[in-house]
This record gives C-alpha cells, structure tokens and sequence, in this order.
C-alpha cells in the first residue's frame, strides 16, 4: 500500500478544477451565471479547487520514503504498530 | 456537462485497481494513518440519511436538526475515542461482535452480529434506492435510458461501481474512497451554501423570514408542543443524546471499523476525536441548505423567476410553511412507480411535499452547469461512501462471526479472503432487495431512526456495563439484550405518533400513548430500551457466575492497565482533543441556542 492517498485526491481535484475553470474561462459573461447570481461560479471555485489539488499532490509526493522504495515502510518494519 | 461525473467515477476506479495488492480485506492492515481514518469515519456515516435526510430534516424543522451533530453525534464521539478505543484497538478483536465473544460469550456475539449484519444491508439498501429514486426524479439519465428503467439501471450501476472497488480492495479501497467523497462533498456543497447564503442576505435573512422556531436549536424545548421536532429536551438529551447516539458511534461496527484500521492505539483513538471536529462544522453544509431552500421563494418573488419555476419543491416547502411546526401526516406514502408525475395529497387534500429533495434542487437552482456537475457528483458520493460503510461492515462480521464461527472454523486465510469478497457480493444483492422493500417512509431519516433504535439502542447499555462493571456475565449481558430490543418492540407496538395509522408507525399491538411525531416515538423507544437492557443485565449478572478476572484483563476498564502517555506531549494526548472538542461544541450550541 504504497499509495498515499493525498496523490488521487489532488489528481481529482486538479482535473476537476482544471475542467471548471477552464469551462469557466470560456464562458465568461454567459447567461448561465444569472442563476447564480451573476458569480462566475464555475471559474472562481474551479481555481480554488486546482490550487488545493496543487497543495495536497505536492504534500503526498513530498513524503521522503516516496523516493526511498527500497527501505520498508513504518508499518512494514516487524510487527510494527499492532499490539 | 454532466460527463465529468462519469469521469470522476472513472478516476475512482482506476485507483481501485491500484490496491488490489493489499491483501489485508478486512482491516486494512491497520496501517492507516489517523486524519485519513477519522475523514472515513465521519464519510462512511455520511450516507443518504446525512445528505437527504439532513436537508430535508433542515427544511422541515429548521436549525433544531443539527442536534443531531451536535447532541447526537459530536459527544459520543469523544466518548467512545478517548474511553472505548483502547478496549476495541488494545483485545485485537476484529469486529465488534467478536469483542462481545471476548467479553462475555459466543450466544452474546452471535445476537449481535446477525442483527448487525441485518441492519448493514437494509442501510445500503436505503442508500441505494434513495440514490436510485433521486437519479430518476431530477431526470439525470434522461434521453440515455428509456424512462421505466432508470430505477433499475441506478440500483445496478450504484451496486456494481461499489461492488468493485470494494471487491478489489476491500477496507482500504472503501476508506480511501470515502476520503475522497468526503472531500468533494464539501467542494460540492461549499459554494452552494455560499451562494445560497449570498442570495438570501446571509444568516440574518433567514432569520428574518423564517420563524423562530426553525432558526434557535433549543428554543421551546421545554415541552414538545412549542417546538418543531415535537420532543421536549429530556427526550432529546436522553434520546437522542445518550442512548442512540452512543449507541451508534460507540457499538456501531460500520464506524468503529474506520478507527480500527488506524496504524496504532493513539491513532485509532485519535481517529473519532479528529472526526469530531469536521461533524461539528457539518450542519453548515448539509442543513444550512435545506434552510436556505425553505427561505429563498420567500424571499425573492420578482427575480429569477425562471429558476424558480425549476425548483418546485422549494415553492411546496415554502407553502408548508404556515402550516406551523407540526408535521404533514396520514401520508400517501411513496410506493410504486415513485414519480409518475401526479401530485400527491394527503387526506386533507393538502399536498404532501418532498422535503427530501431539499438539497437536490437548491444544487439545480444556484448552480450553472459546470459546477453542477460537481454539485451531483457530490451528491452521488455521498450514497456511495454511505453504501461502502455498510458493506464492508457486513463483510467482515459476516466472515468473521458468521461464517468463521459457525460454518467453516477450519478454513485458510486465503479462503477467508474468498469468503469476504463472496459477502460483498451477497451483502450488494441482498442490498438491492433492502432497496426495493424501503419505501414507505417519506423521509428516509425517520426509517433508520426507527431500524437504530430497536437495534442499537439496548446495545450500549451491554457495552457500557461490559467495559466499566467487571462483574457483568454472559448470560446477563445476553438476556438484557434480548430484553432491551424485545422492550424496544413492545414500546413501539404500544405507541403511535400523532396522526398516523397503524403498522410500521408503530401501534401494531394497541395504542395506549400518543407521541406528538415520530421522533419522539423513536427517542423514547431507544431510552426504554435501553433502560431495560441496563436493568435486566445487572439484575440476571448478579445471580450467574462472573468470569475469572485474569480473563478480563484489556477487555475491562478496571483490569485493564491505563494506556501509557507519557511520550505524547500534552496537546496530542486524545484526552486534551477530547476536551477542545467540547468546549467548541458548547461554542456552538450557545451561538445558536
């Protein structure tokens, strides 16, 4: 179980927000916003979501054992935690 | 626009495929870090009932719902993370049921893991078909399936995409996912209170339209007549507070689960107290909009009124509003063909309104396409990560005390392995059979109230006793099991809210007492139960013979030596979070009392 889960979850939220924002862009001054009441939802939101993929894809890659595949993981070290 | 949910869902199970390796099915190989458990332990609870029911309750009643976070949920947390964790992490047990073994006897598990397991399945079937029933009724798969279908399909794609990552990955697939609906549930739900709030002038203009009632949680609690849920604050502390909601968060398999996968014992105690803290913040997502709904048509008449003509059930919530607090009863309930498009009413004449499509249509209402997508994306994740809990639950104490301990005792790890993935098979197929059977409630919260407190509810006394009073016996905590649900069965034969018929409402004995609604009903169903289980235990423990206390020793409260904590610096110890959670949760109830 080498998969931190930080790593899907920015993906998600990078492809999500990504697709939003980008829609977002485009649609600019549409008349779709009226339901929201004029706030470029899509845009707005959309970036914040690919900035917190950003931060959580960066965090999950981080981890110093990511580049390390060779030493055992904590919880593969022995009996480890389990009591 | 609507595509990308399909691809979110794709992602899911390209991930899926990643963990096949992990051969640990059951417990994830408790290696699991404490935030990612704690965010799983809150997702697996956050199922339809949280969602739909939330919104809907919130719609309904007002404010008064988030006592089911912040009495009904946030306490029993604490609880069971700072005093029961170490019992659970420290027996090694590897289900709940299999503590009860350890504890007390194989009689006292079996009770508890067939009712579990019963239980487990009819709450993914509630998911399921609440799931189904939503996709059909705001026309998702419109033009793509023919109409009569879409039921059906909804039922089998939920059941087949949950089948498969838990299949393939077992625990640790469901928990991952349920860290990643988790997340999208509040980026879905965020914006939408955000804008929501934005268009009704914020928290004051909704206290401006709708009565007090609906905006102050403990505003005439006093007695039950003078506020919206119909039960007075003893119920409610009792009831609710205590008995269910203990009973749910401290014996409920499908949450202790997450905490048992953590990676130690301060984690896994650490896991409910971390959880605690997003639940507490939770109403603001999930009850905020069904307020919100209920004010918006109140509120803006002239503008947008092409949005509005879209959101029917947020004009009928609005109209049941001067209706006052008492609830819509004697209703045409939902059965067959669900939506064939012919309004229903009651048998006043008055219409009966779907408070469970609160949330629904507030996302179609606020959000343009694009982020609507997200919205239900949202949504749907929210009935899956429900779903998941209930059937890796239902996994494990299917193979371990089920199968394991009464039909093949001698099988290999490997078989096992089989063995849990077969039970996730046949805990979806008996899901979708649950699905079919709920649907005579109108709100689906009320259905698992009523299933929780004739199962849960005498639970916690047996677990109470069984941790803090060593004397407690086998034969006690069985037979005051036994009596705690078979009082909870008469309670509810006895008793019938207000305006209702008969039947599955309860009074199917006779009626001898009048609950003002159902809620009521089923607090107190849970307070006798529980009170009856308590007596009978003490009472039949203290004529059997108690076990030799060498036996009990990590099992019992008092022969159990305290975990040690002096590595942990004072802010990590569990009780120093516990406490911060409370004093925040008492933050909140005086803001909004």
């Amino acid at each position: 179980m080498g998969l931190d889960i930080r790593v899907p979850l920015g993906l998600i939220f990078l492809f999500t927000g990504g697709m939003m924002s980008v829609y977002g862009l485009f649609t600019r001054n549409s008349a779709i916003y009226e339901k929201s009441m004029g706030v470029n939802l899509n845009l707005g939101w959309g970036l914040m979501m690919v900035a917190f993929g950003a931060v959580m894809f960066f965090f999950g890659r981080r981890q110093k054992w990511q580049d390390d595949p060779v030493s055992p993981r904590p919880w593969e070290r022995g009996d480890g935690p389990r009591r | 626009m609507l595509v990308y949910f399909a691809f979110v869902l794709g992602i899911g199970f390209a991930l899926k495929r990643y963990m096949r390796t992990s051969n640990d099915f059951f417990l994830a190989g408790r290696s699991i870090p404490a935030w990612v458990c704690g965010l799983a332990f809150i997702s697996a609870n956050l199922g339809a009932q949280e969602v739909i029911g939330m919104g809907a309750s919130g719609a309904k009643y007002g404010i008064v719902t988030s006592h089911f976070y912040w009495i009904g949920a946030v306490p029993a947390m604490v609880f069971v993370g700072v005093f029961m964790m170490p019992f659970y992490y420290g027996s090694r047990a590897r289900s709940v049921p299999e503590y009860l073994r350890m504890r007390f006897d194989e009689k006292t598990r079996a009770v508890n893991a067939f009712s579990f397991a019963i239980m487990t399945v009819f709450s993914s079937g509630i998911s399921m078909y609440a799931m189904a029933l939503l996709i059909q009724t705001l026309g998702l798969f419109h033009g793509i399936i023919p109409d009569a279908y879409i039921f059906h399909v909804s039922v089998l794609l939920s059941a087949v995409i949950v089948l498969g990552y838990i299949f393939l990955g077992g625990l640790t697939s469901a928990i991952y996912n349920e860290v990643l609906q988790f997340f999208l549930i509040v980026a879905g739900f965020g914006p939408l209170v955000w804008i929501g709030l934005r268009n009704v002038g914020g928290w004051e203009g909704i206290k401006r339209t709708l009565p007090v009632t609906m905006t102050r949680s403990w505003h005439g609690m006093e007695h039950a007549s003078t506020n919206s849920l119909g039960v007075e604050w003893v119920g409610l502390v009792m009831g609710l507070g205590f008995v269910l909601s203990f009973g749910y968060w401290c014996t409920d398999f499908l949450v202790v689960q997450r905490a048992m996968a953590a990676d130690s014992e301060e984690s896994a105690r650490r896991v409910p107290l971390i959880a605690a803290i997003p639940k507490m913040f939770f109403p603001f997502l999930v009850i905020l909009p069904g307020l919100i709904a209920v004010t918006v048509t109140s509120h803006m008449a002239a503008p947008s009124a092409p949005a509005a003509e879209r959101a029917p059930a947020v004009n009928a919530a609005h109209q049941a509003l001067p209706e006052g607090p008492g609830r819509p009863h004697g209703l045409i309930p939902v059965k067959t063909d669900p939506r064939s498009g012919k309004p229903e009413f009651d048998s006043d004449g008055n219409p009966v309104y779907n408070y469970d499509l609160a949330i629904p249509v507030m996302l179609l209402h606020f959000f343009p396409s694009g982020i609507l997508g997200l919205g239900l994306t949202a949504l749907l994740a929210s009935f899956m990560s429900g779903m998941a809990g209930n059937v890796t639950a239902f996994n494990t104490v299917w193979t371990y005390d089920i199968y394991q301990a009464y039909i093949n005792k001698r099988g290999t790890d490997q078989h096992y392995l089989w063995m849990g993935r077969m039970a996730t098979i046949g805990g979806i197929v008996l899901s979708i059979g649950a699905a079919y059977a709920v649907t005579s409630f109108n709100n689906i919260m009320d259905a698992l109230q009523l299933v929780f407190s004739l199962v849960n509810a005498p639970l916690f006394a047996t677990f109470l006793l069984g941790m803090f009073w060593k004397r407690t016996t086998g034969h006690g905590a069985f037979s005051g099991l036994i009596a705690g649900t078979g009082a909870a069965l008469v309670h509810h034969g006895l008793t019938l809210p207000v305006g209702a018929l008969p039947g599955l409402h309860g009074g199917w004995i006779t009626v001898i007492h009048g609950y003002p609604s159902d809620m009521a009903q089923n607090f107190w169903t849970a307070i006798f139960a529980f009170s009856v289980n308590l007596i009978v235990t003490v009472l039949v423990s203290l004529v059997t013979r108690p076990r030799n206390e060498a036996e009990l020793v990590g099992l019992v409260y008092s022969l159990t030596p305290k975990p040690v904590e002096e590595h942990l610096s004072w802010w990590q110890k569990p009780a120093t979070l516990g406490i911060a959670v409370l004093v925040m949760l008492v933050a909140l109830n005086l803001i909004f009392r």
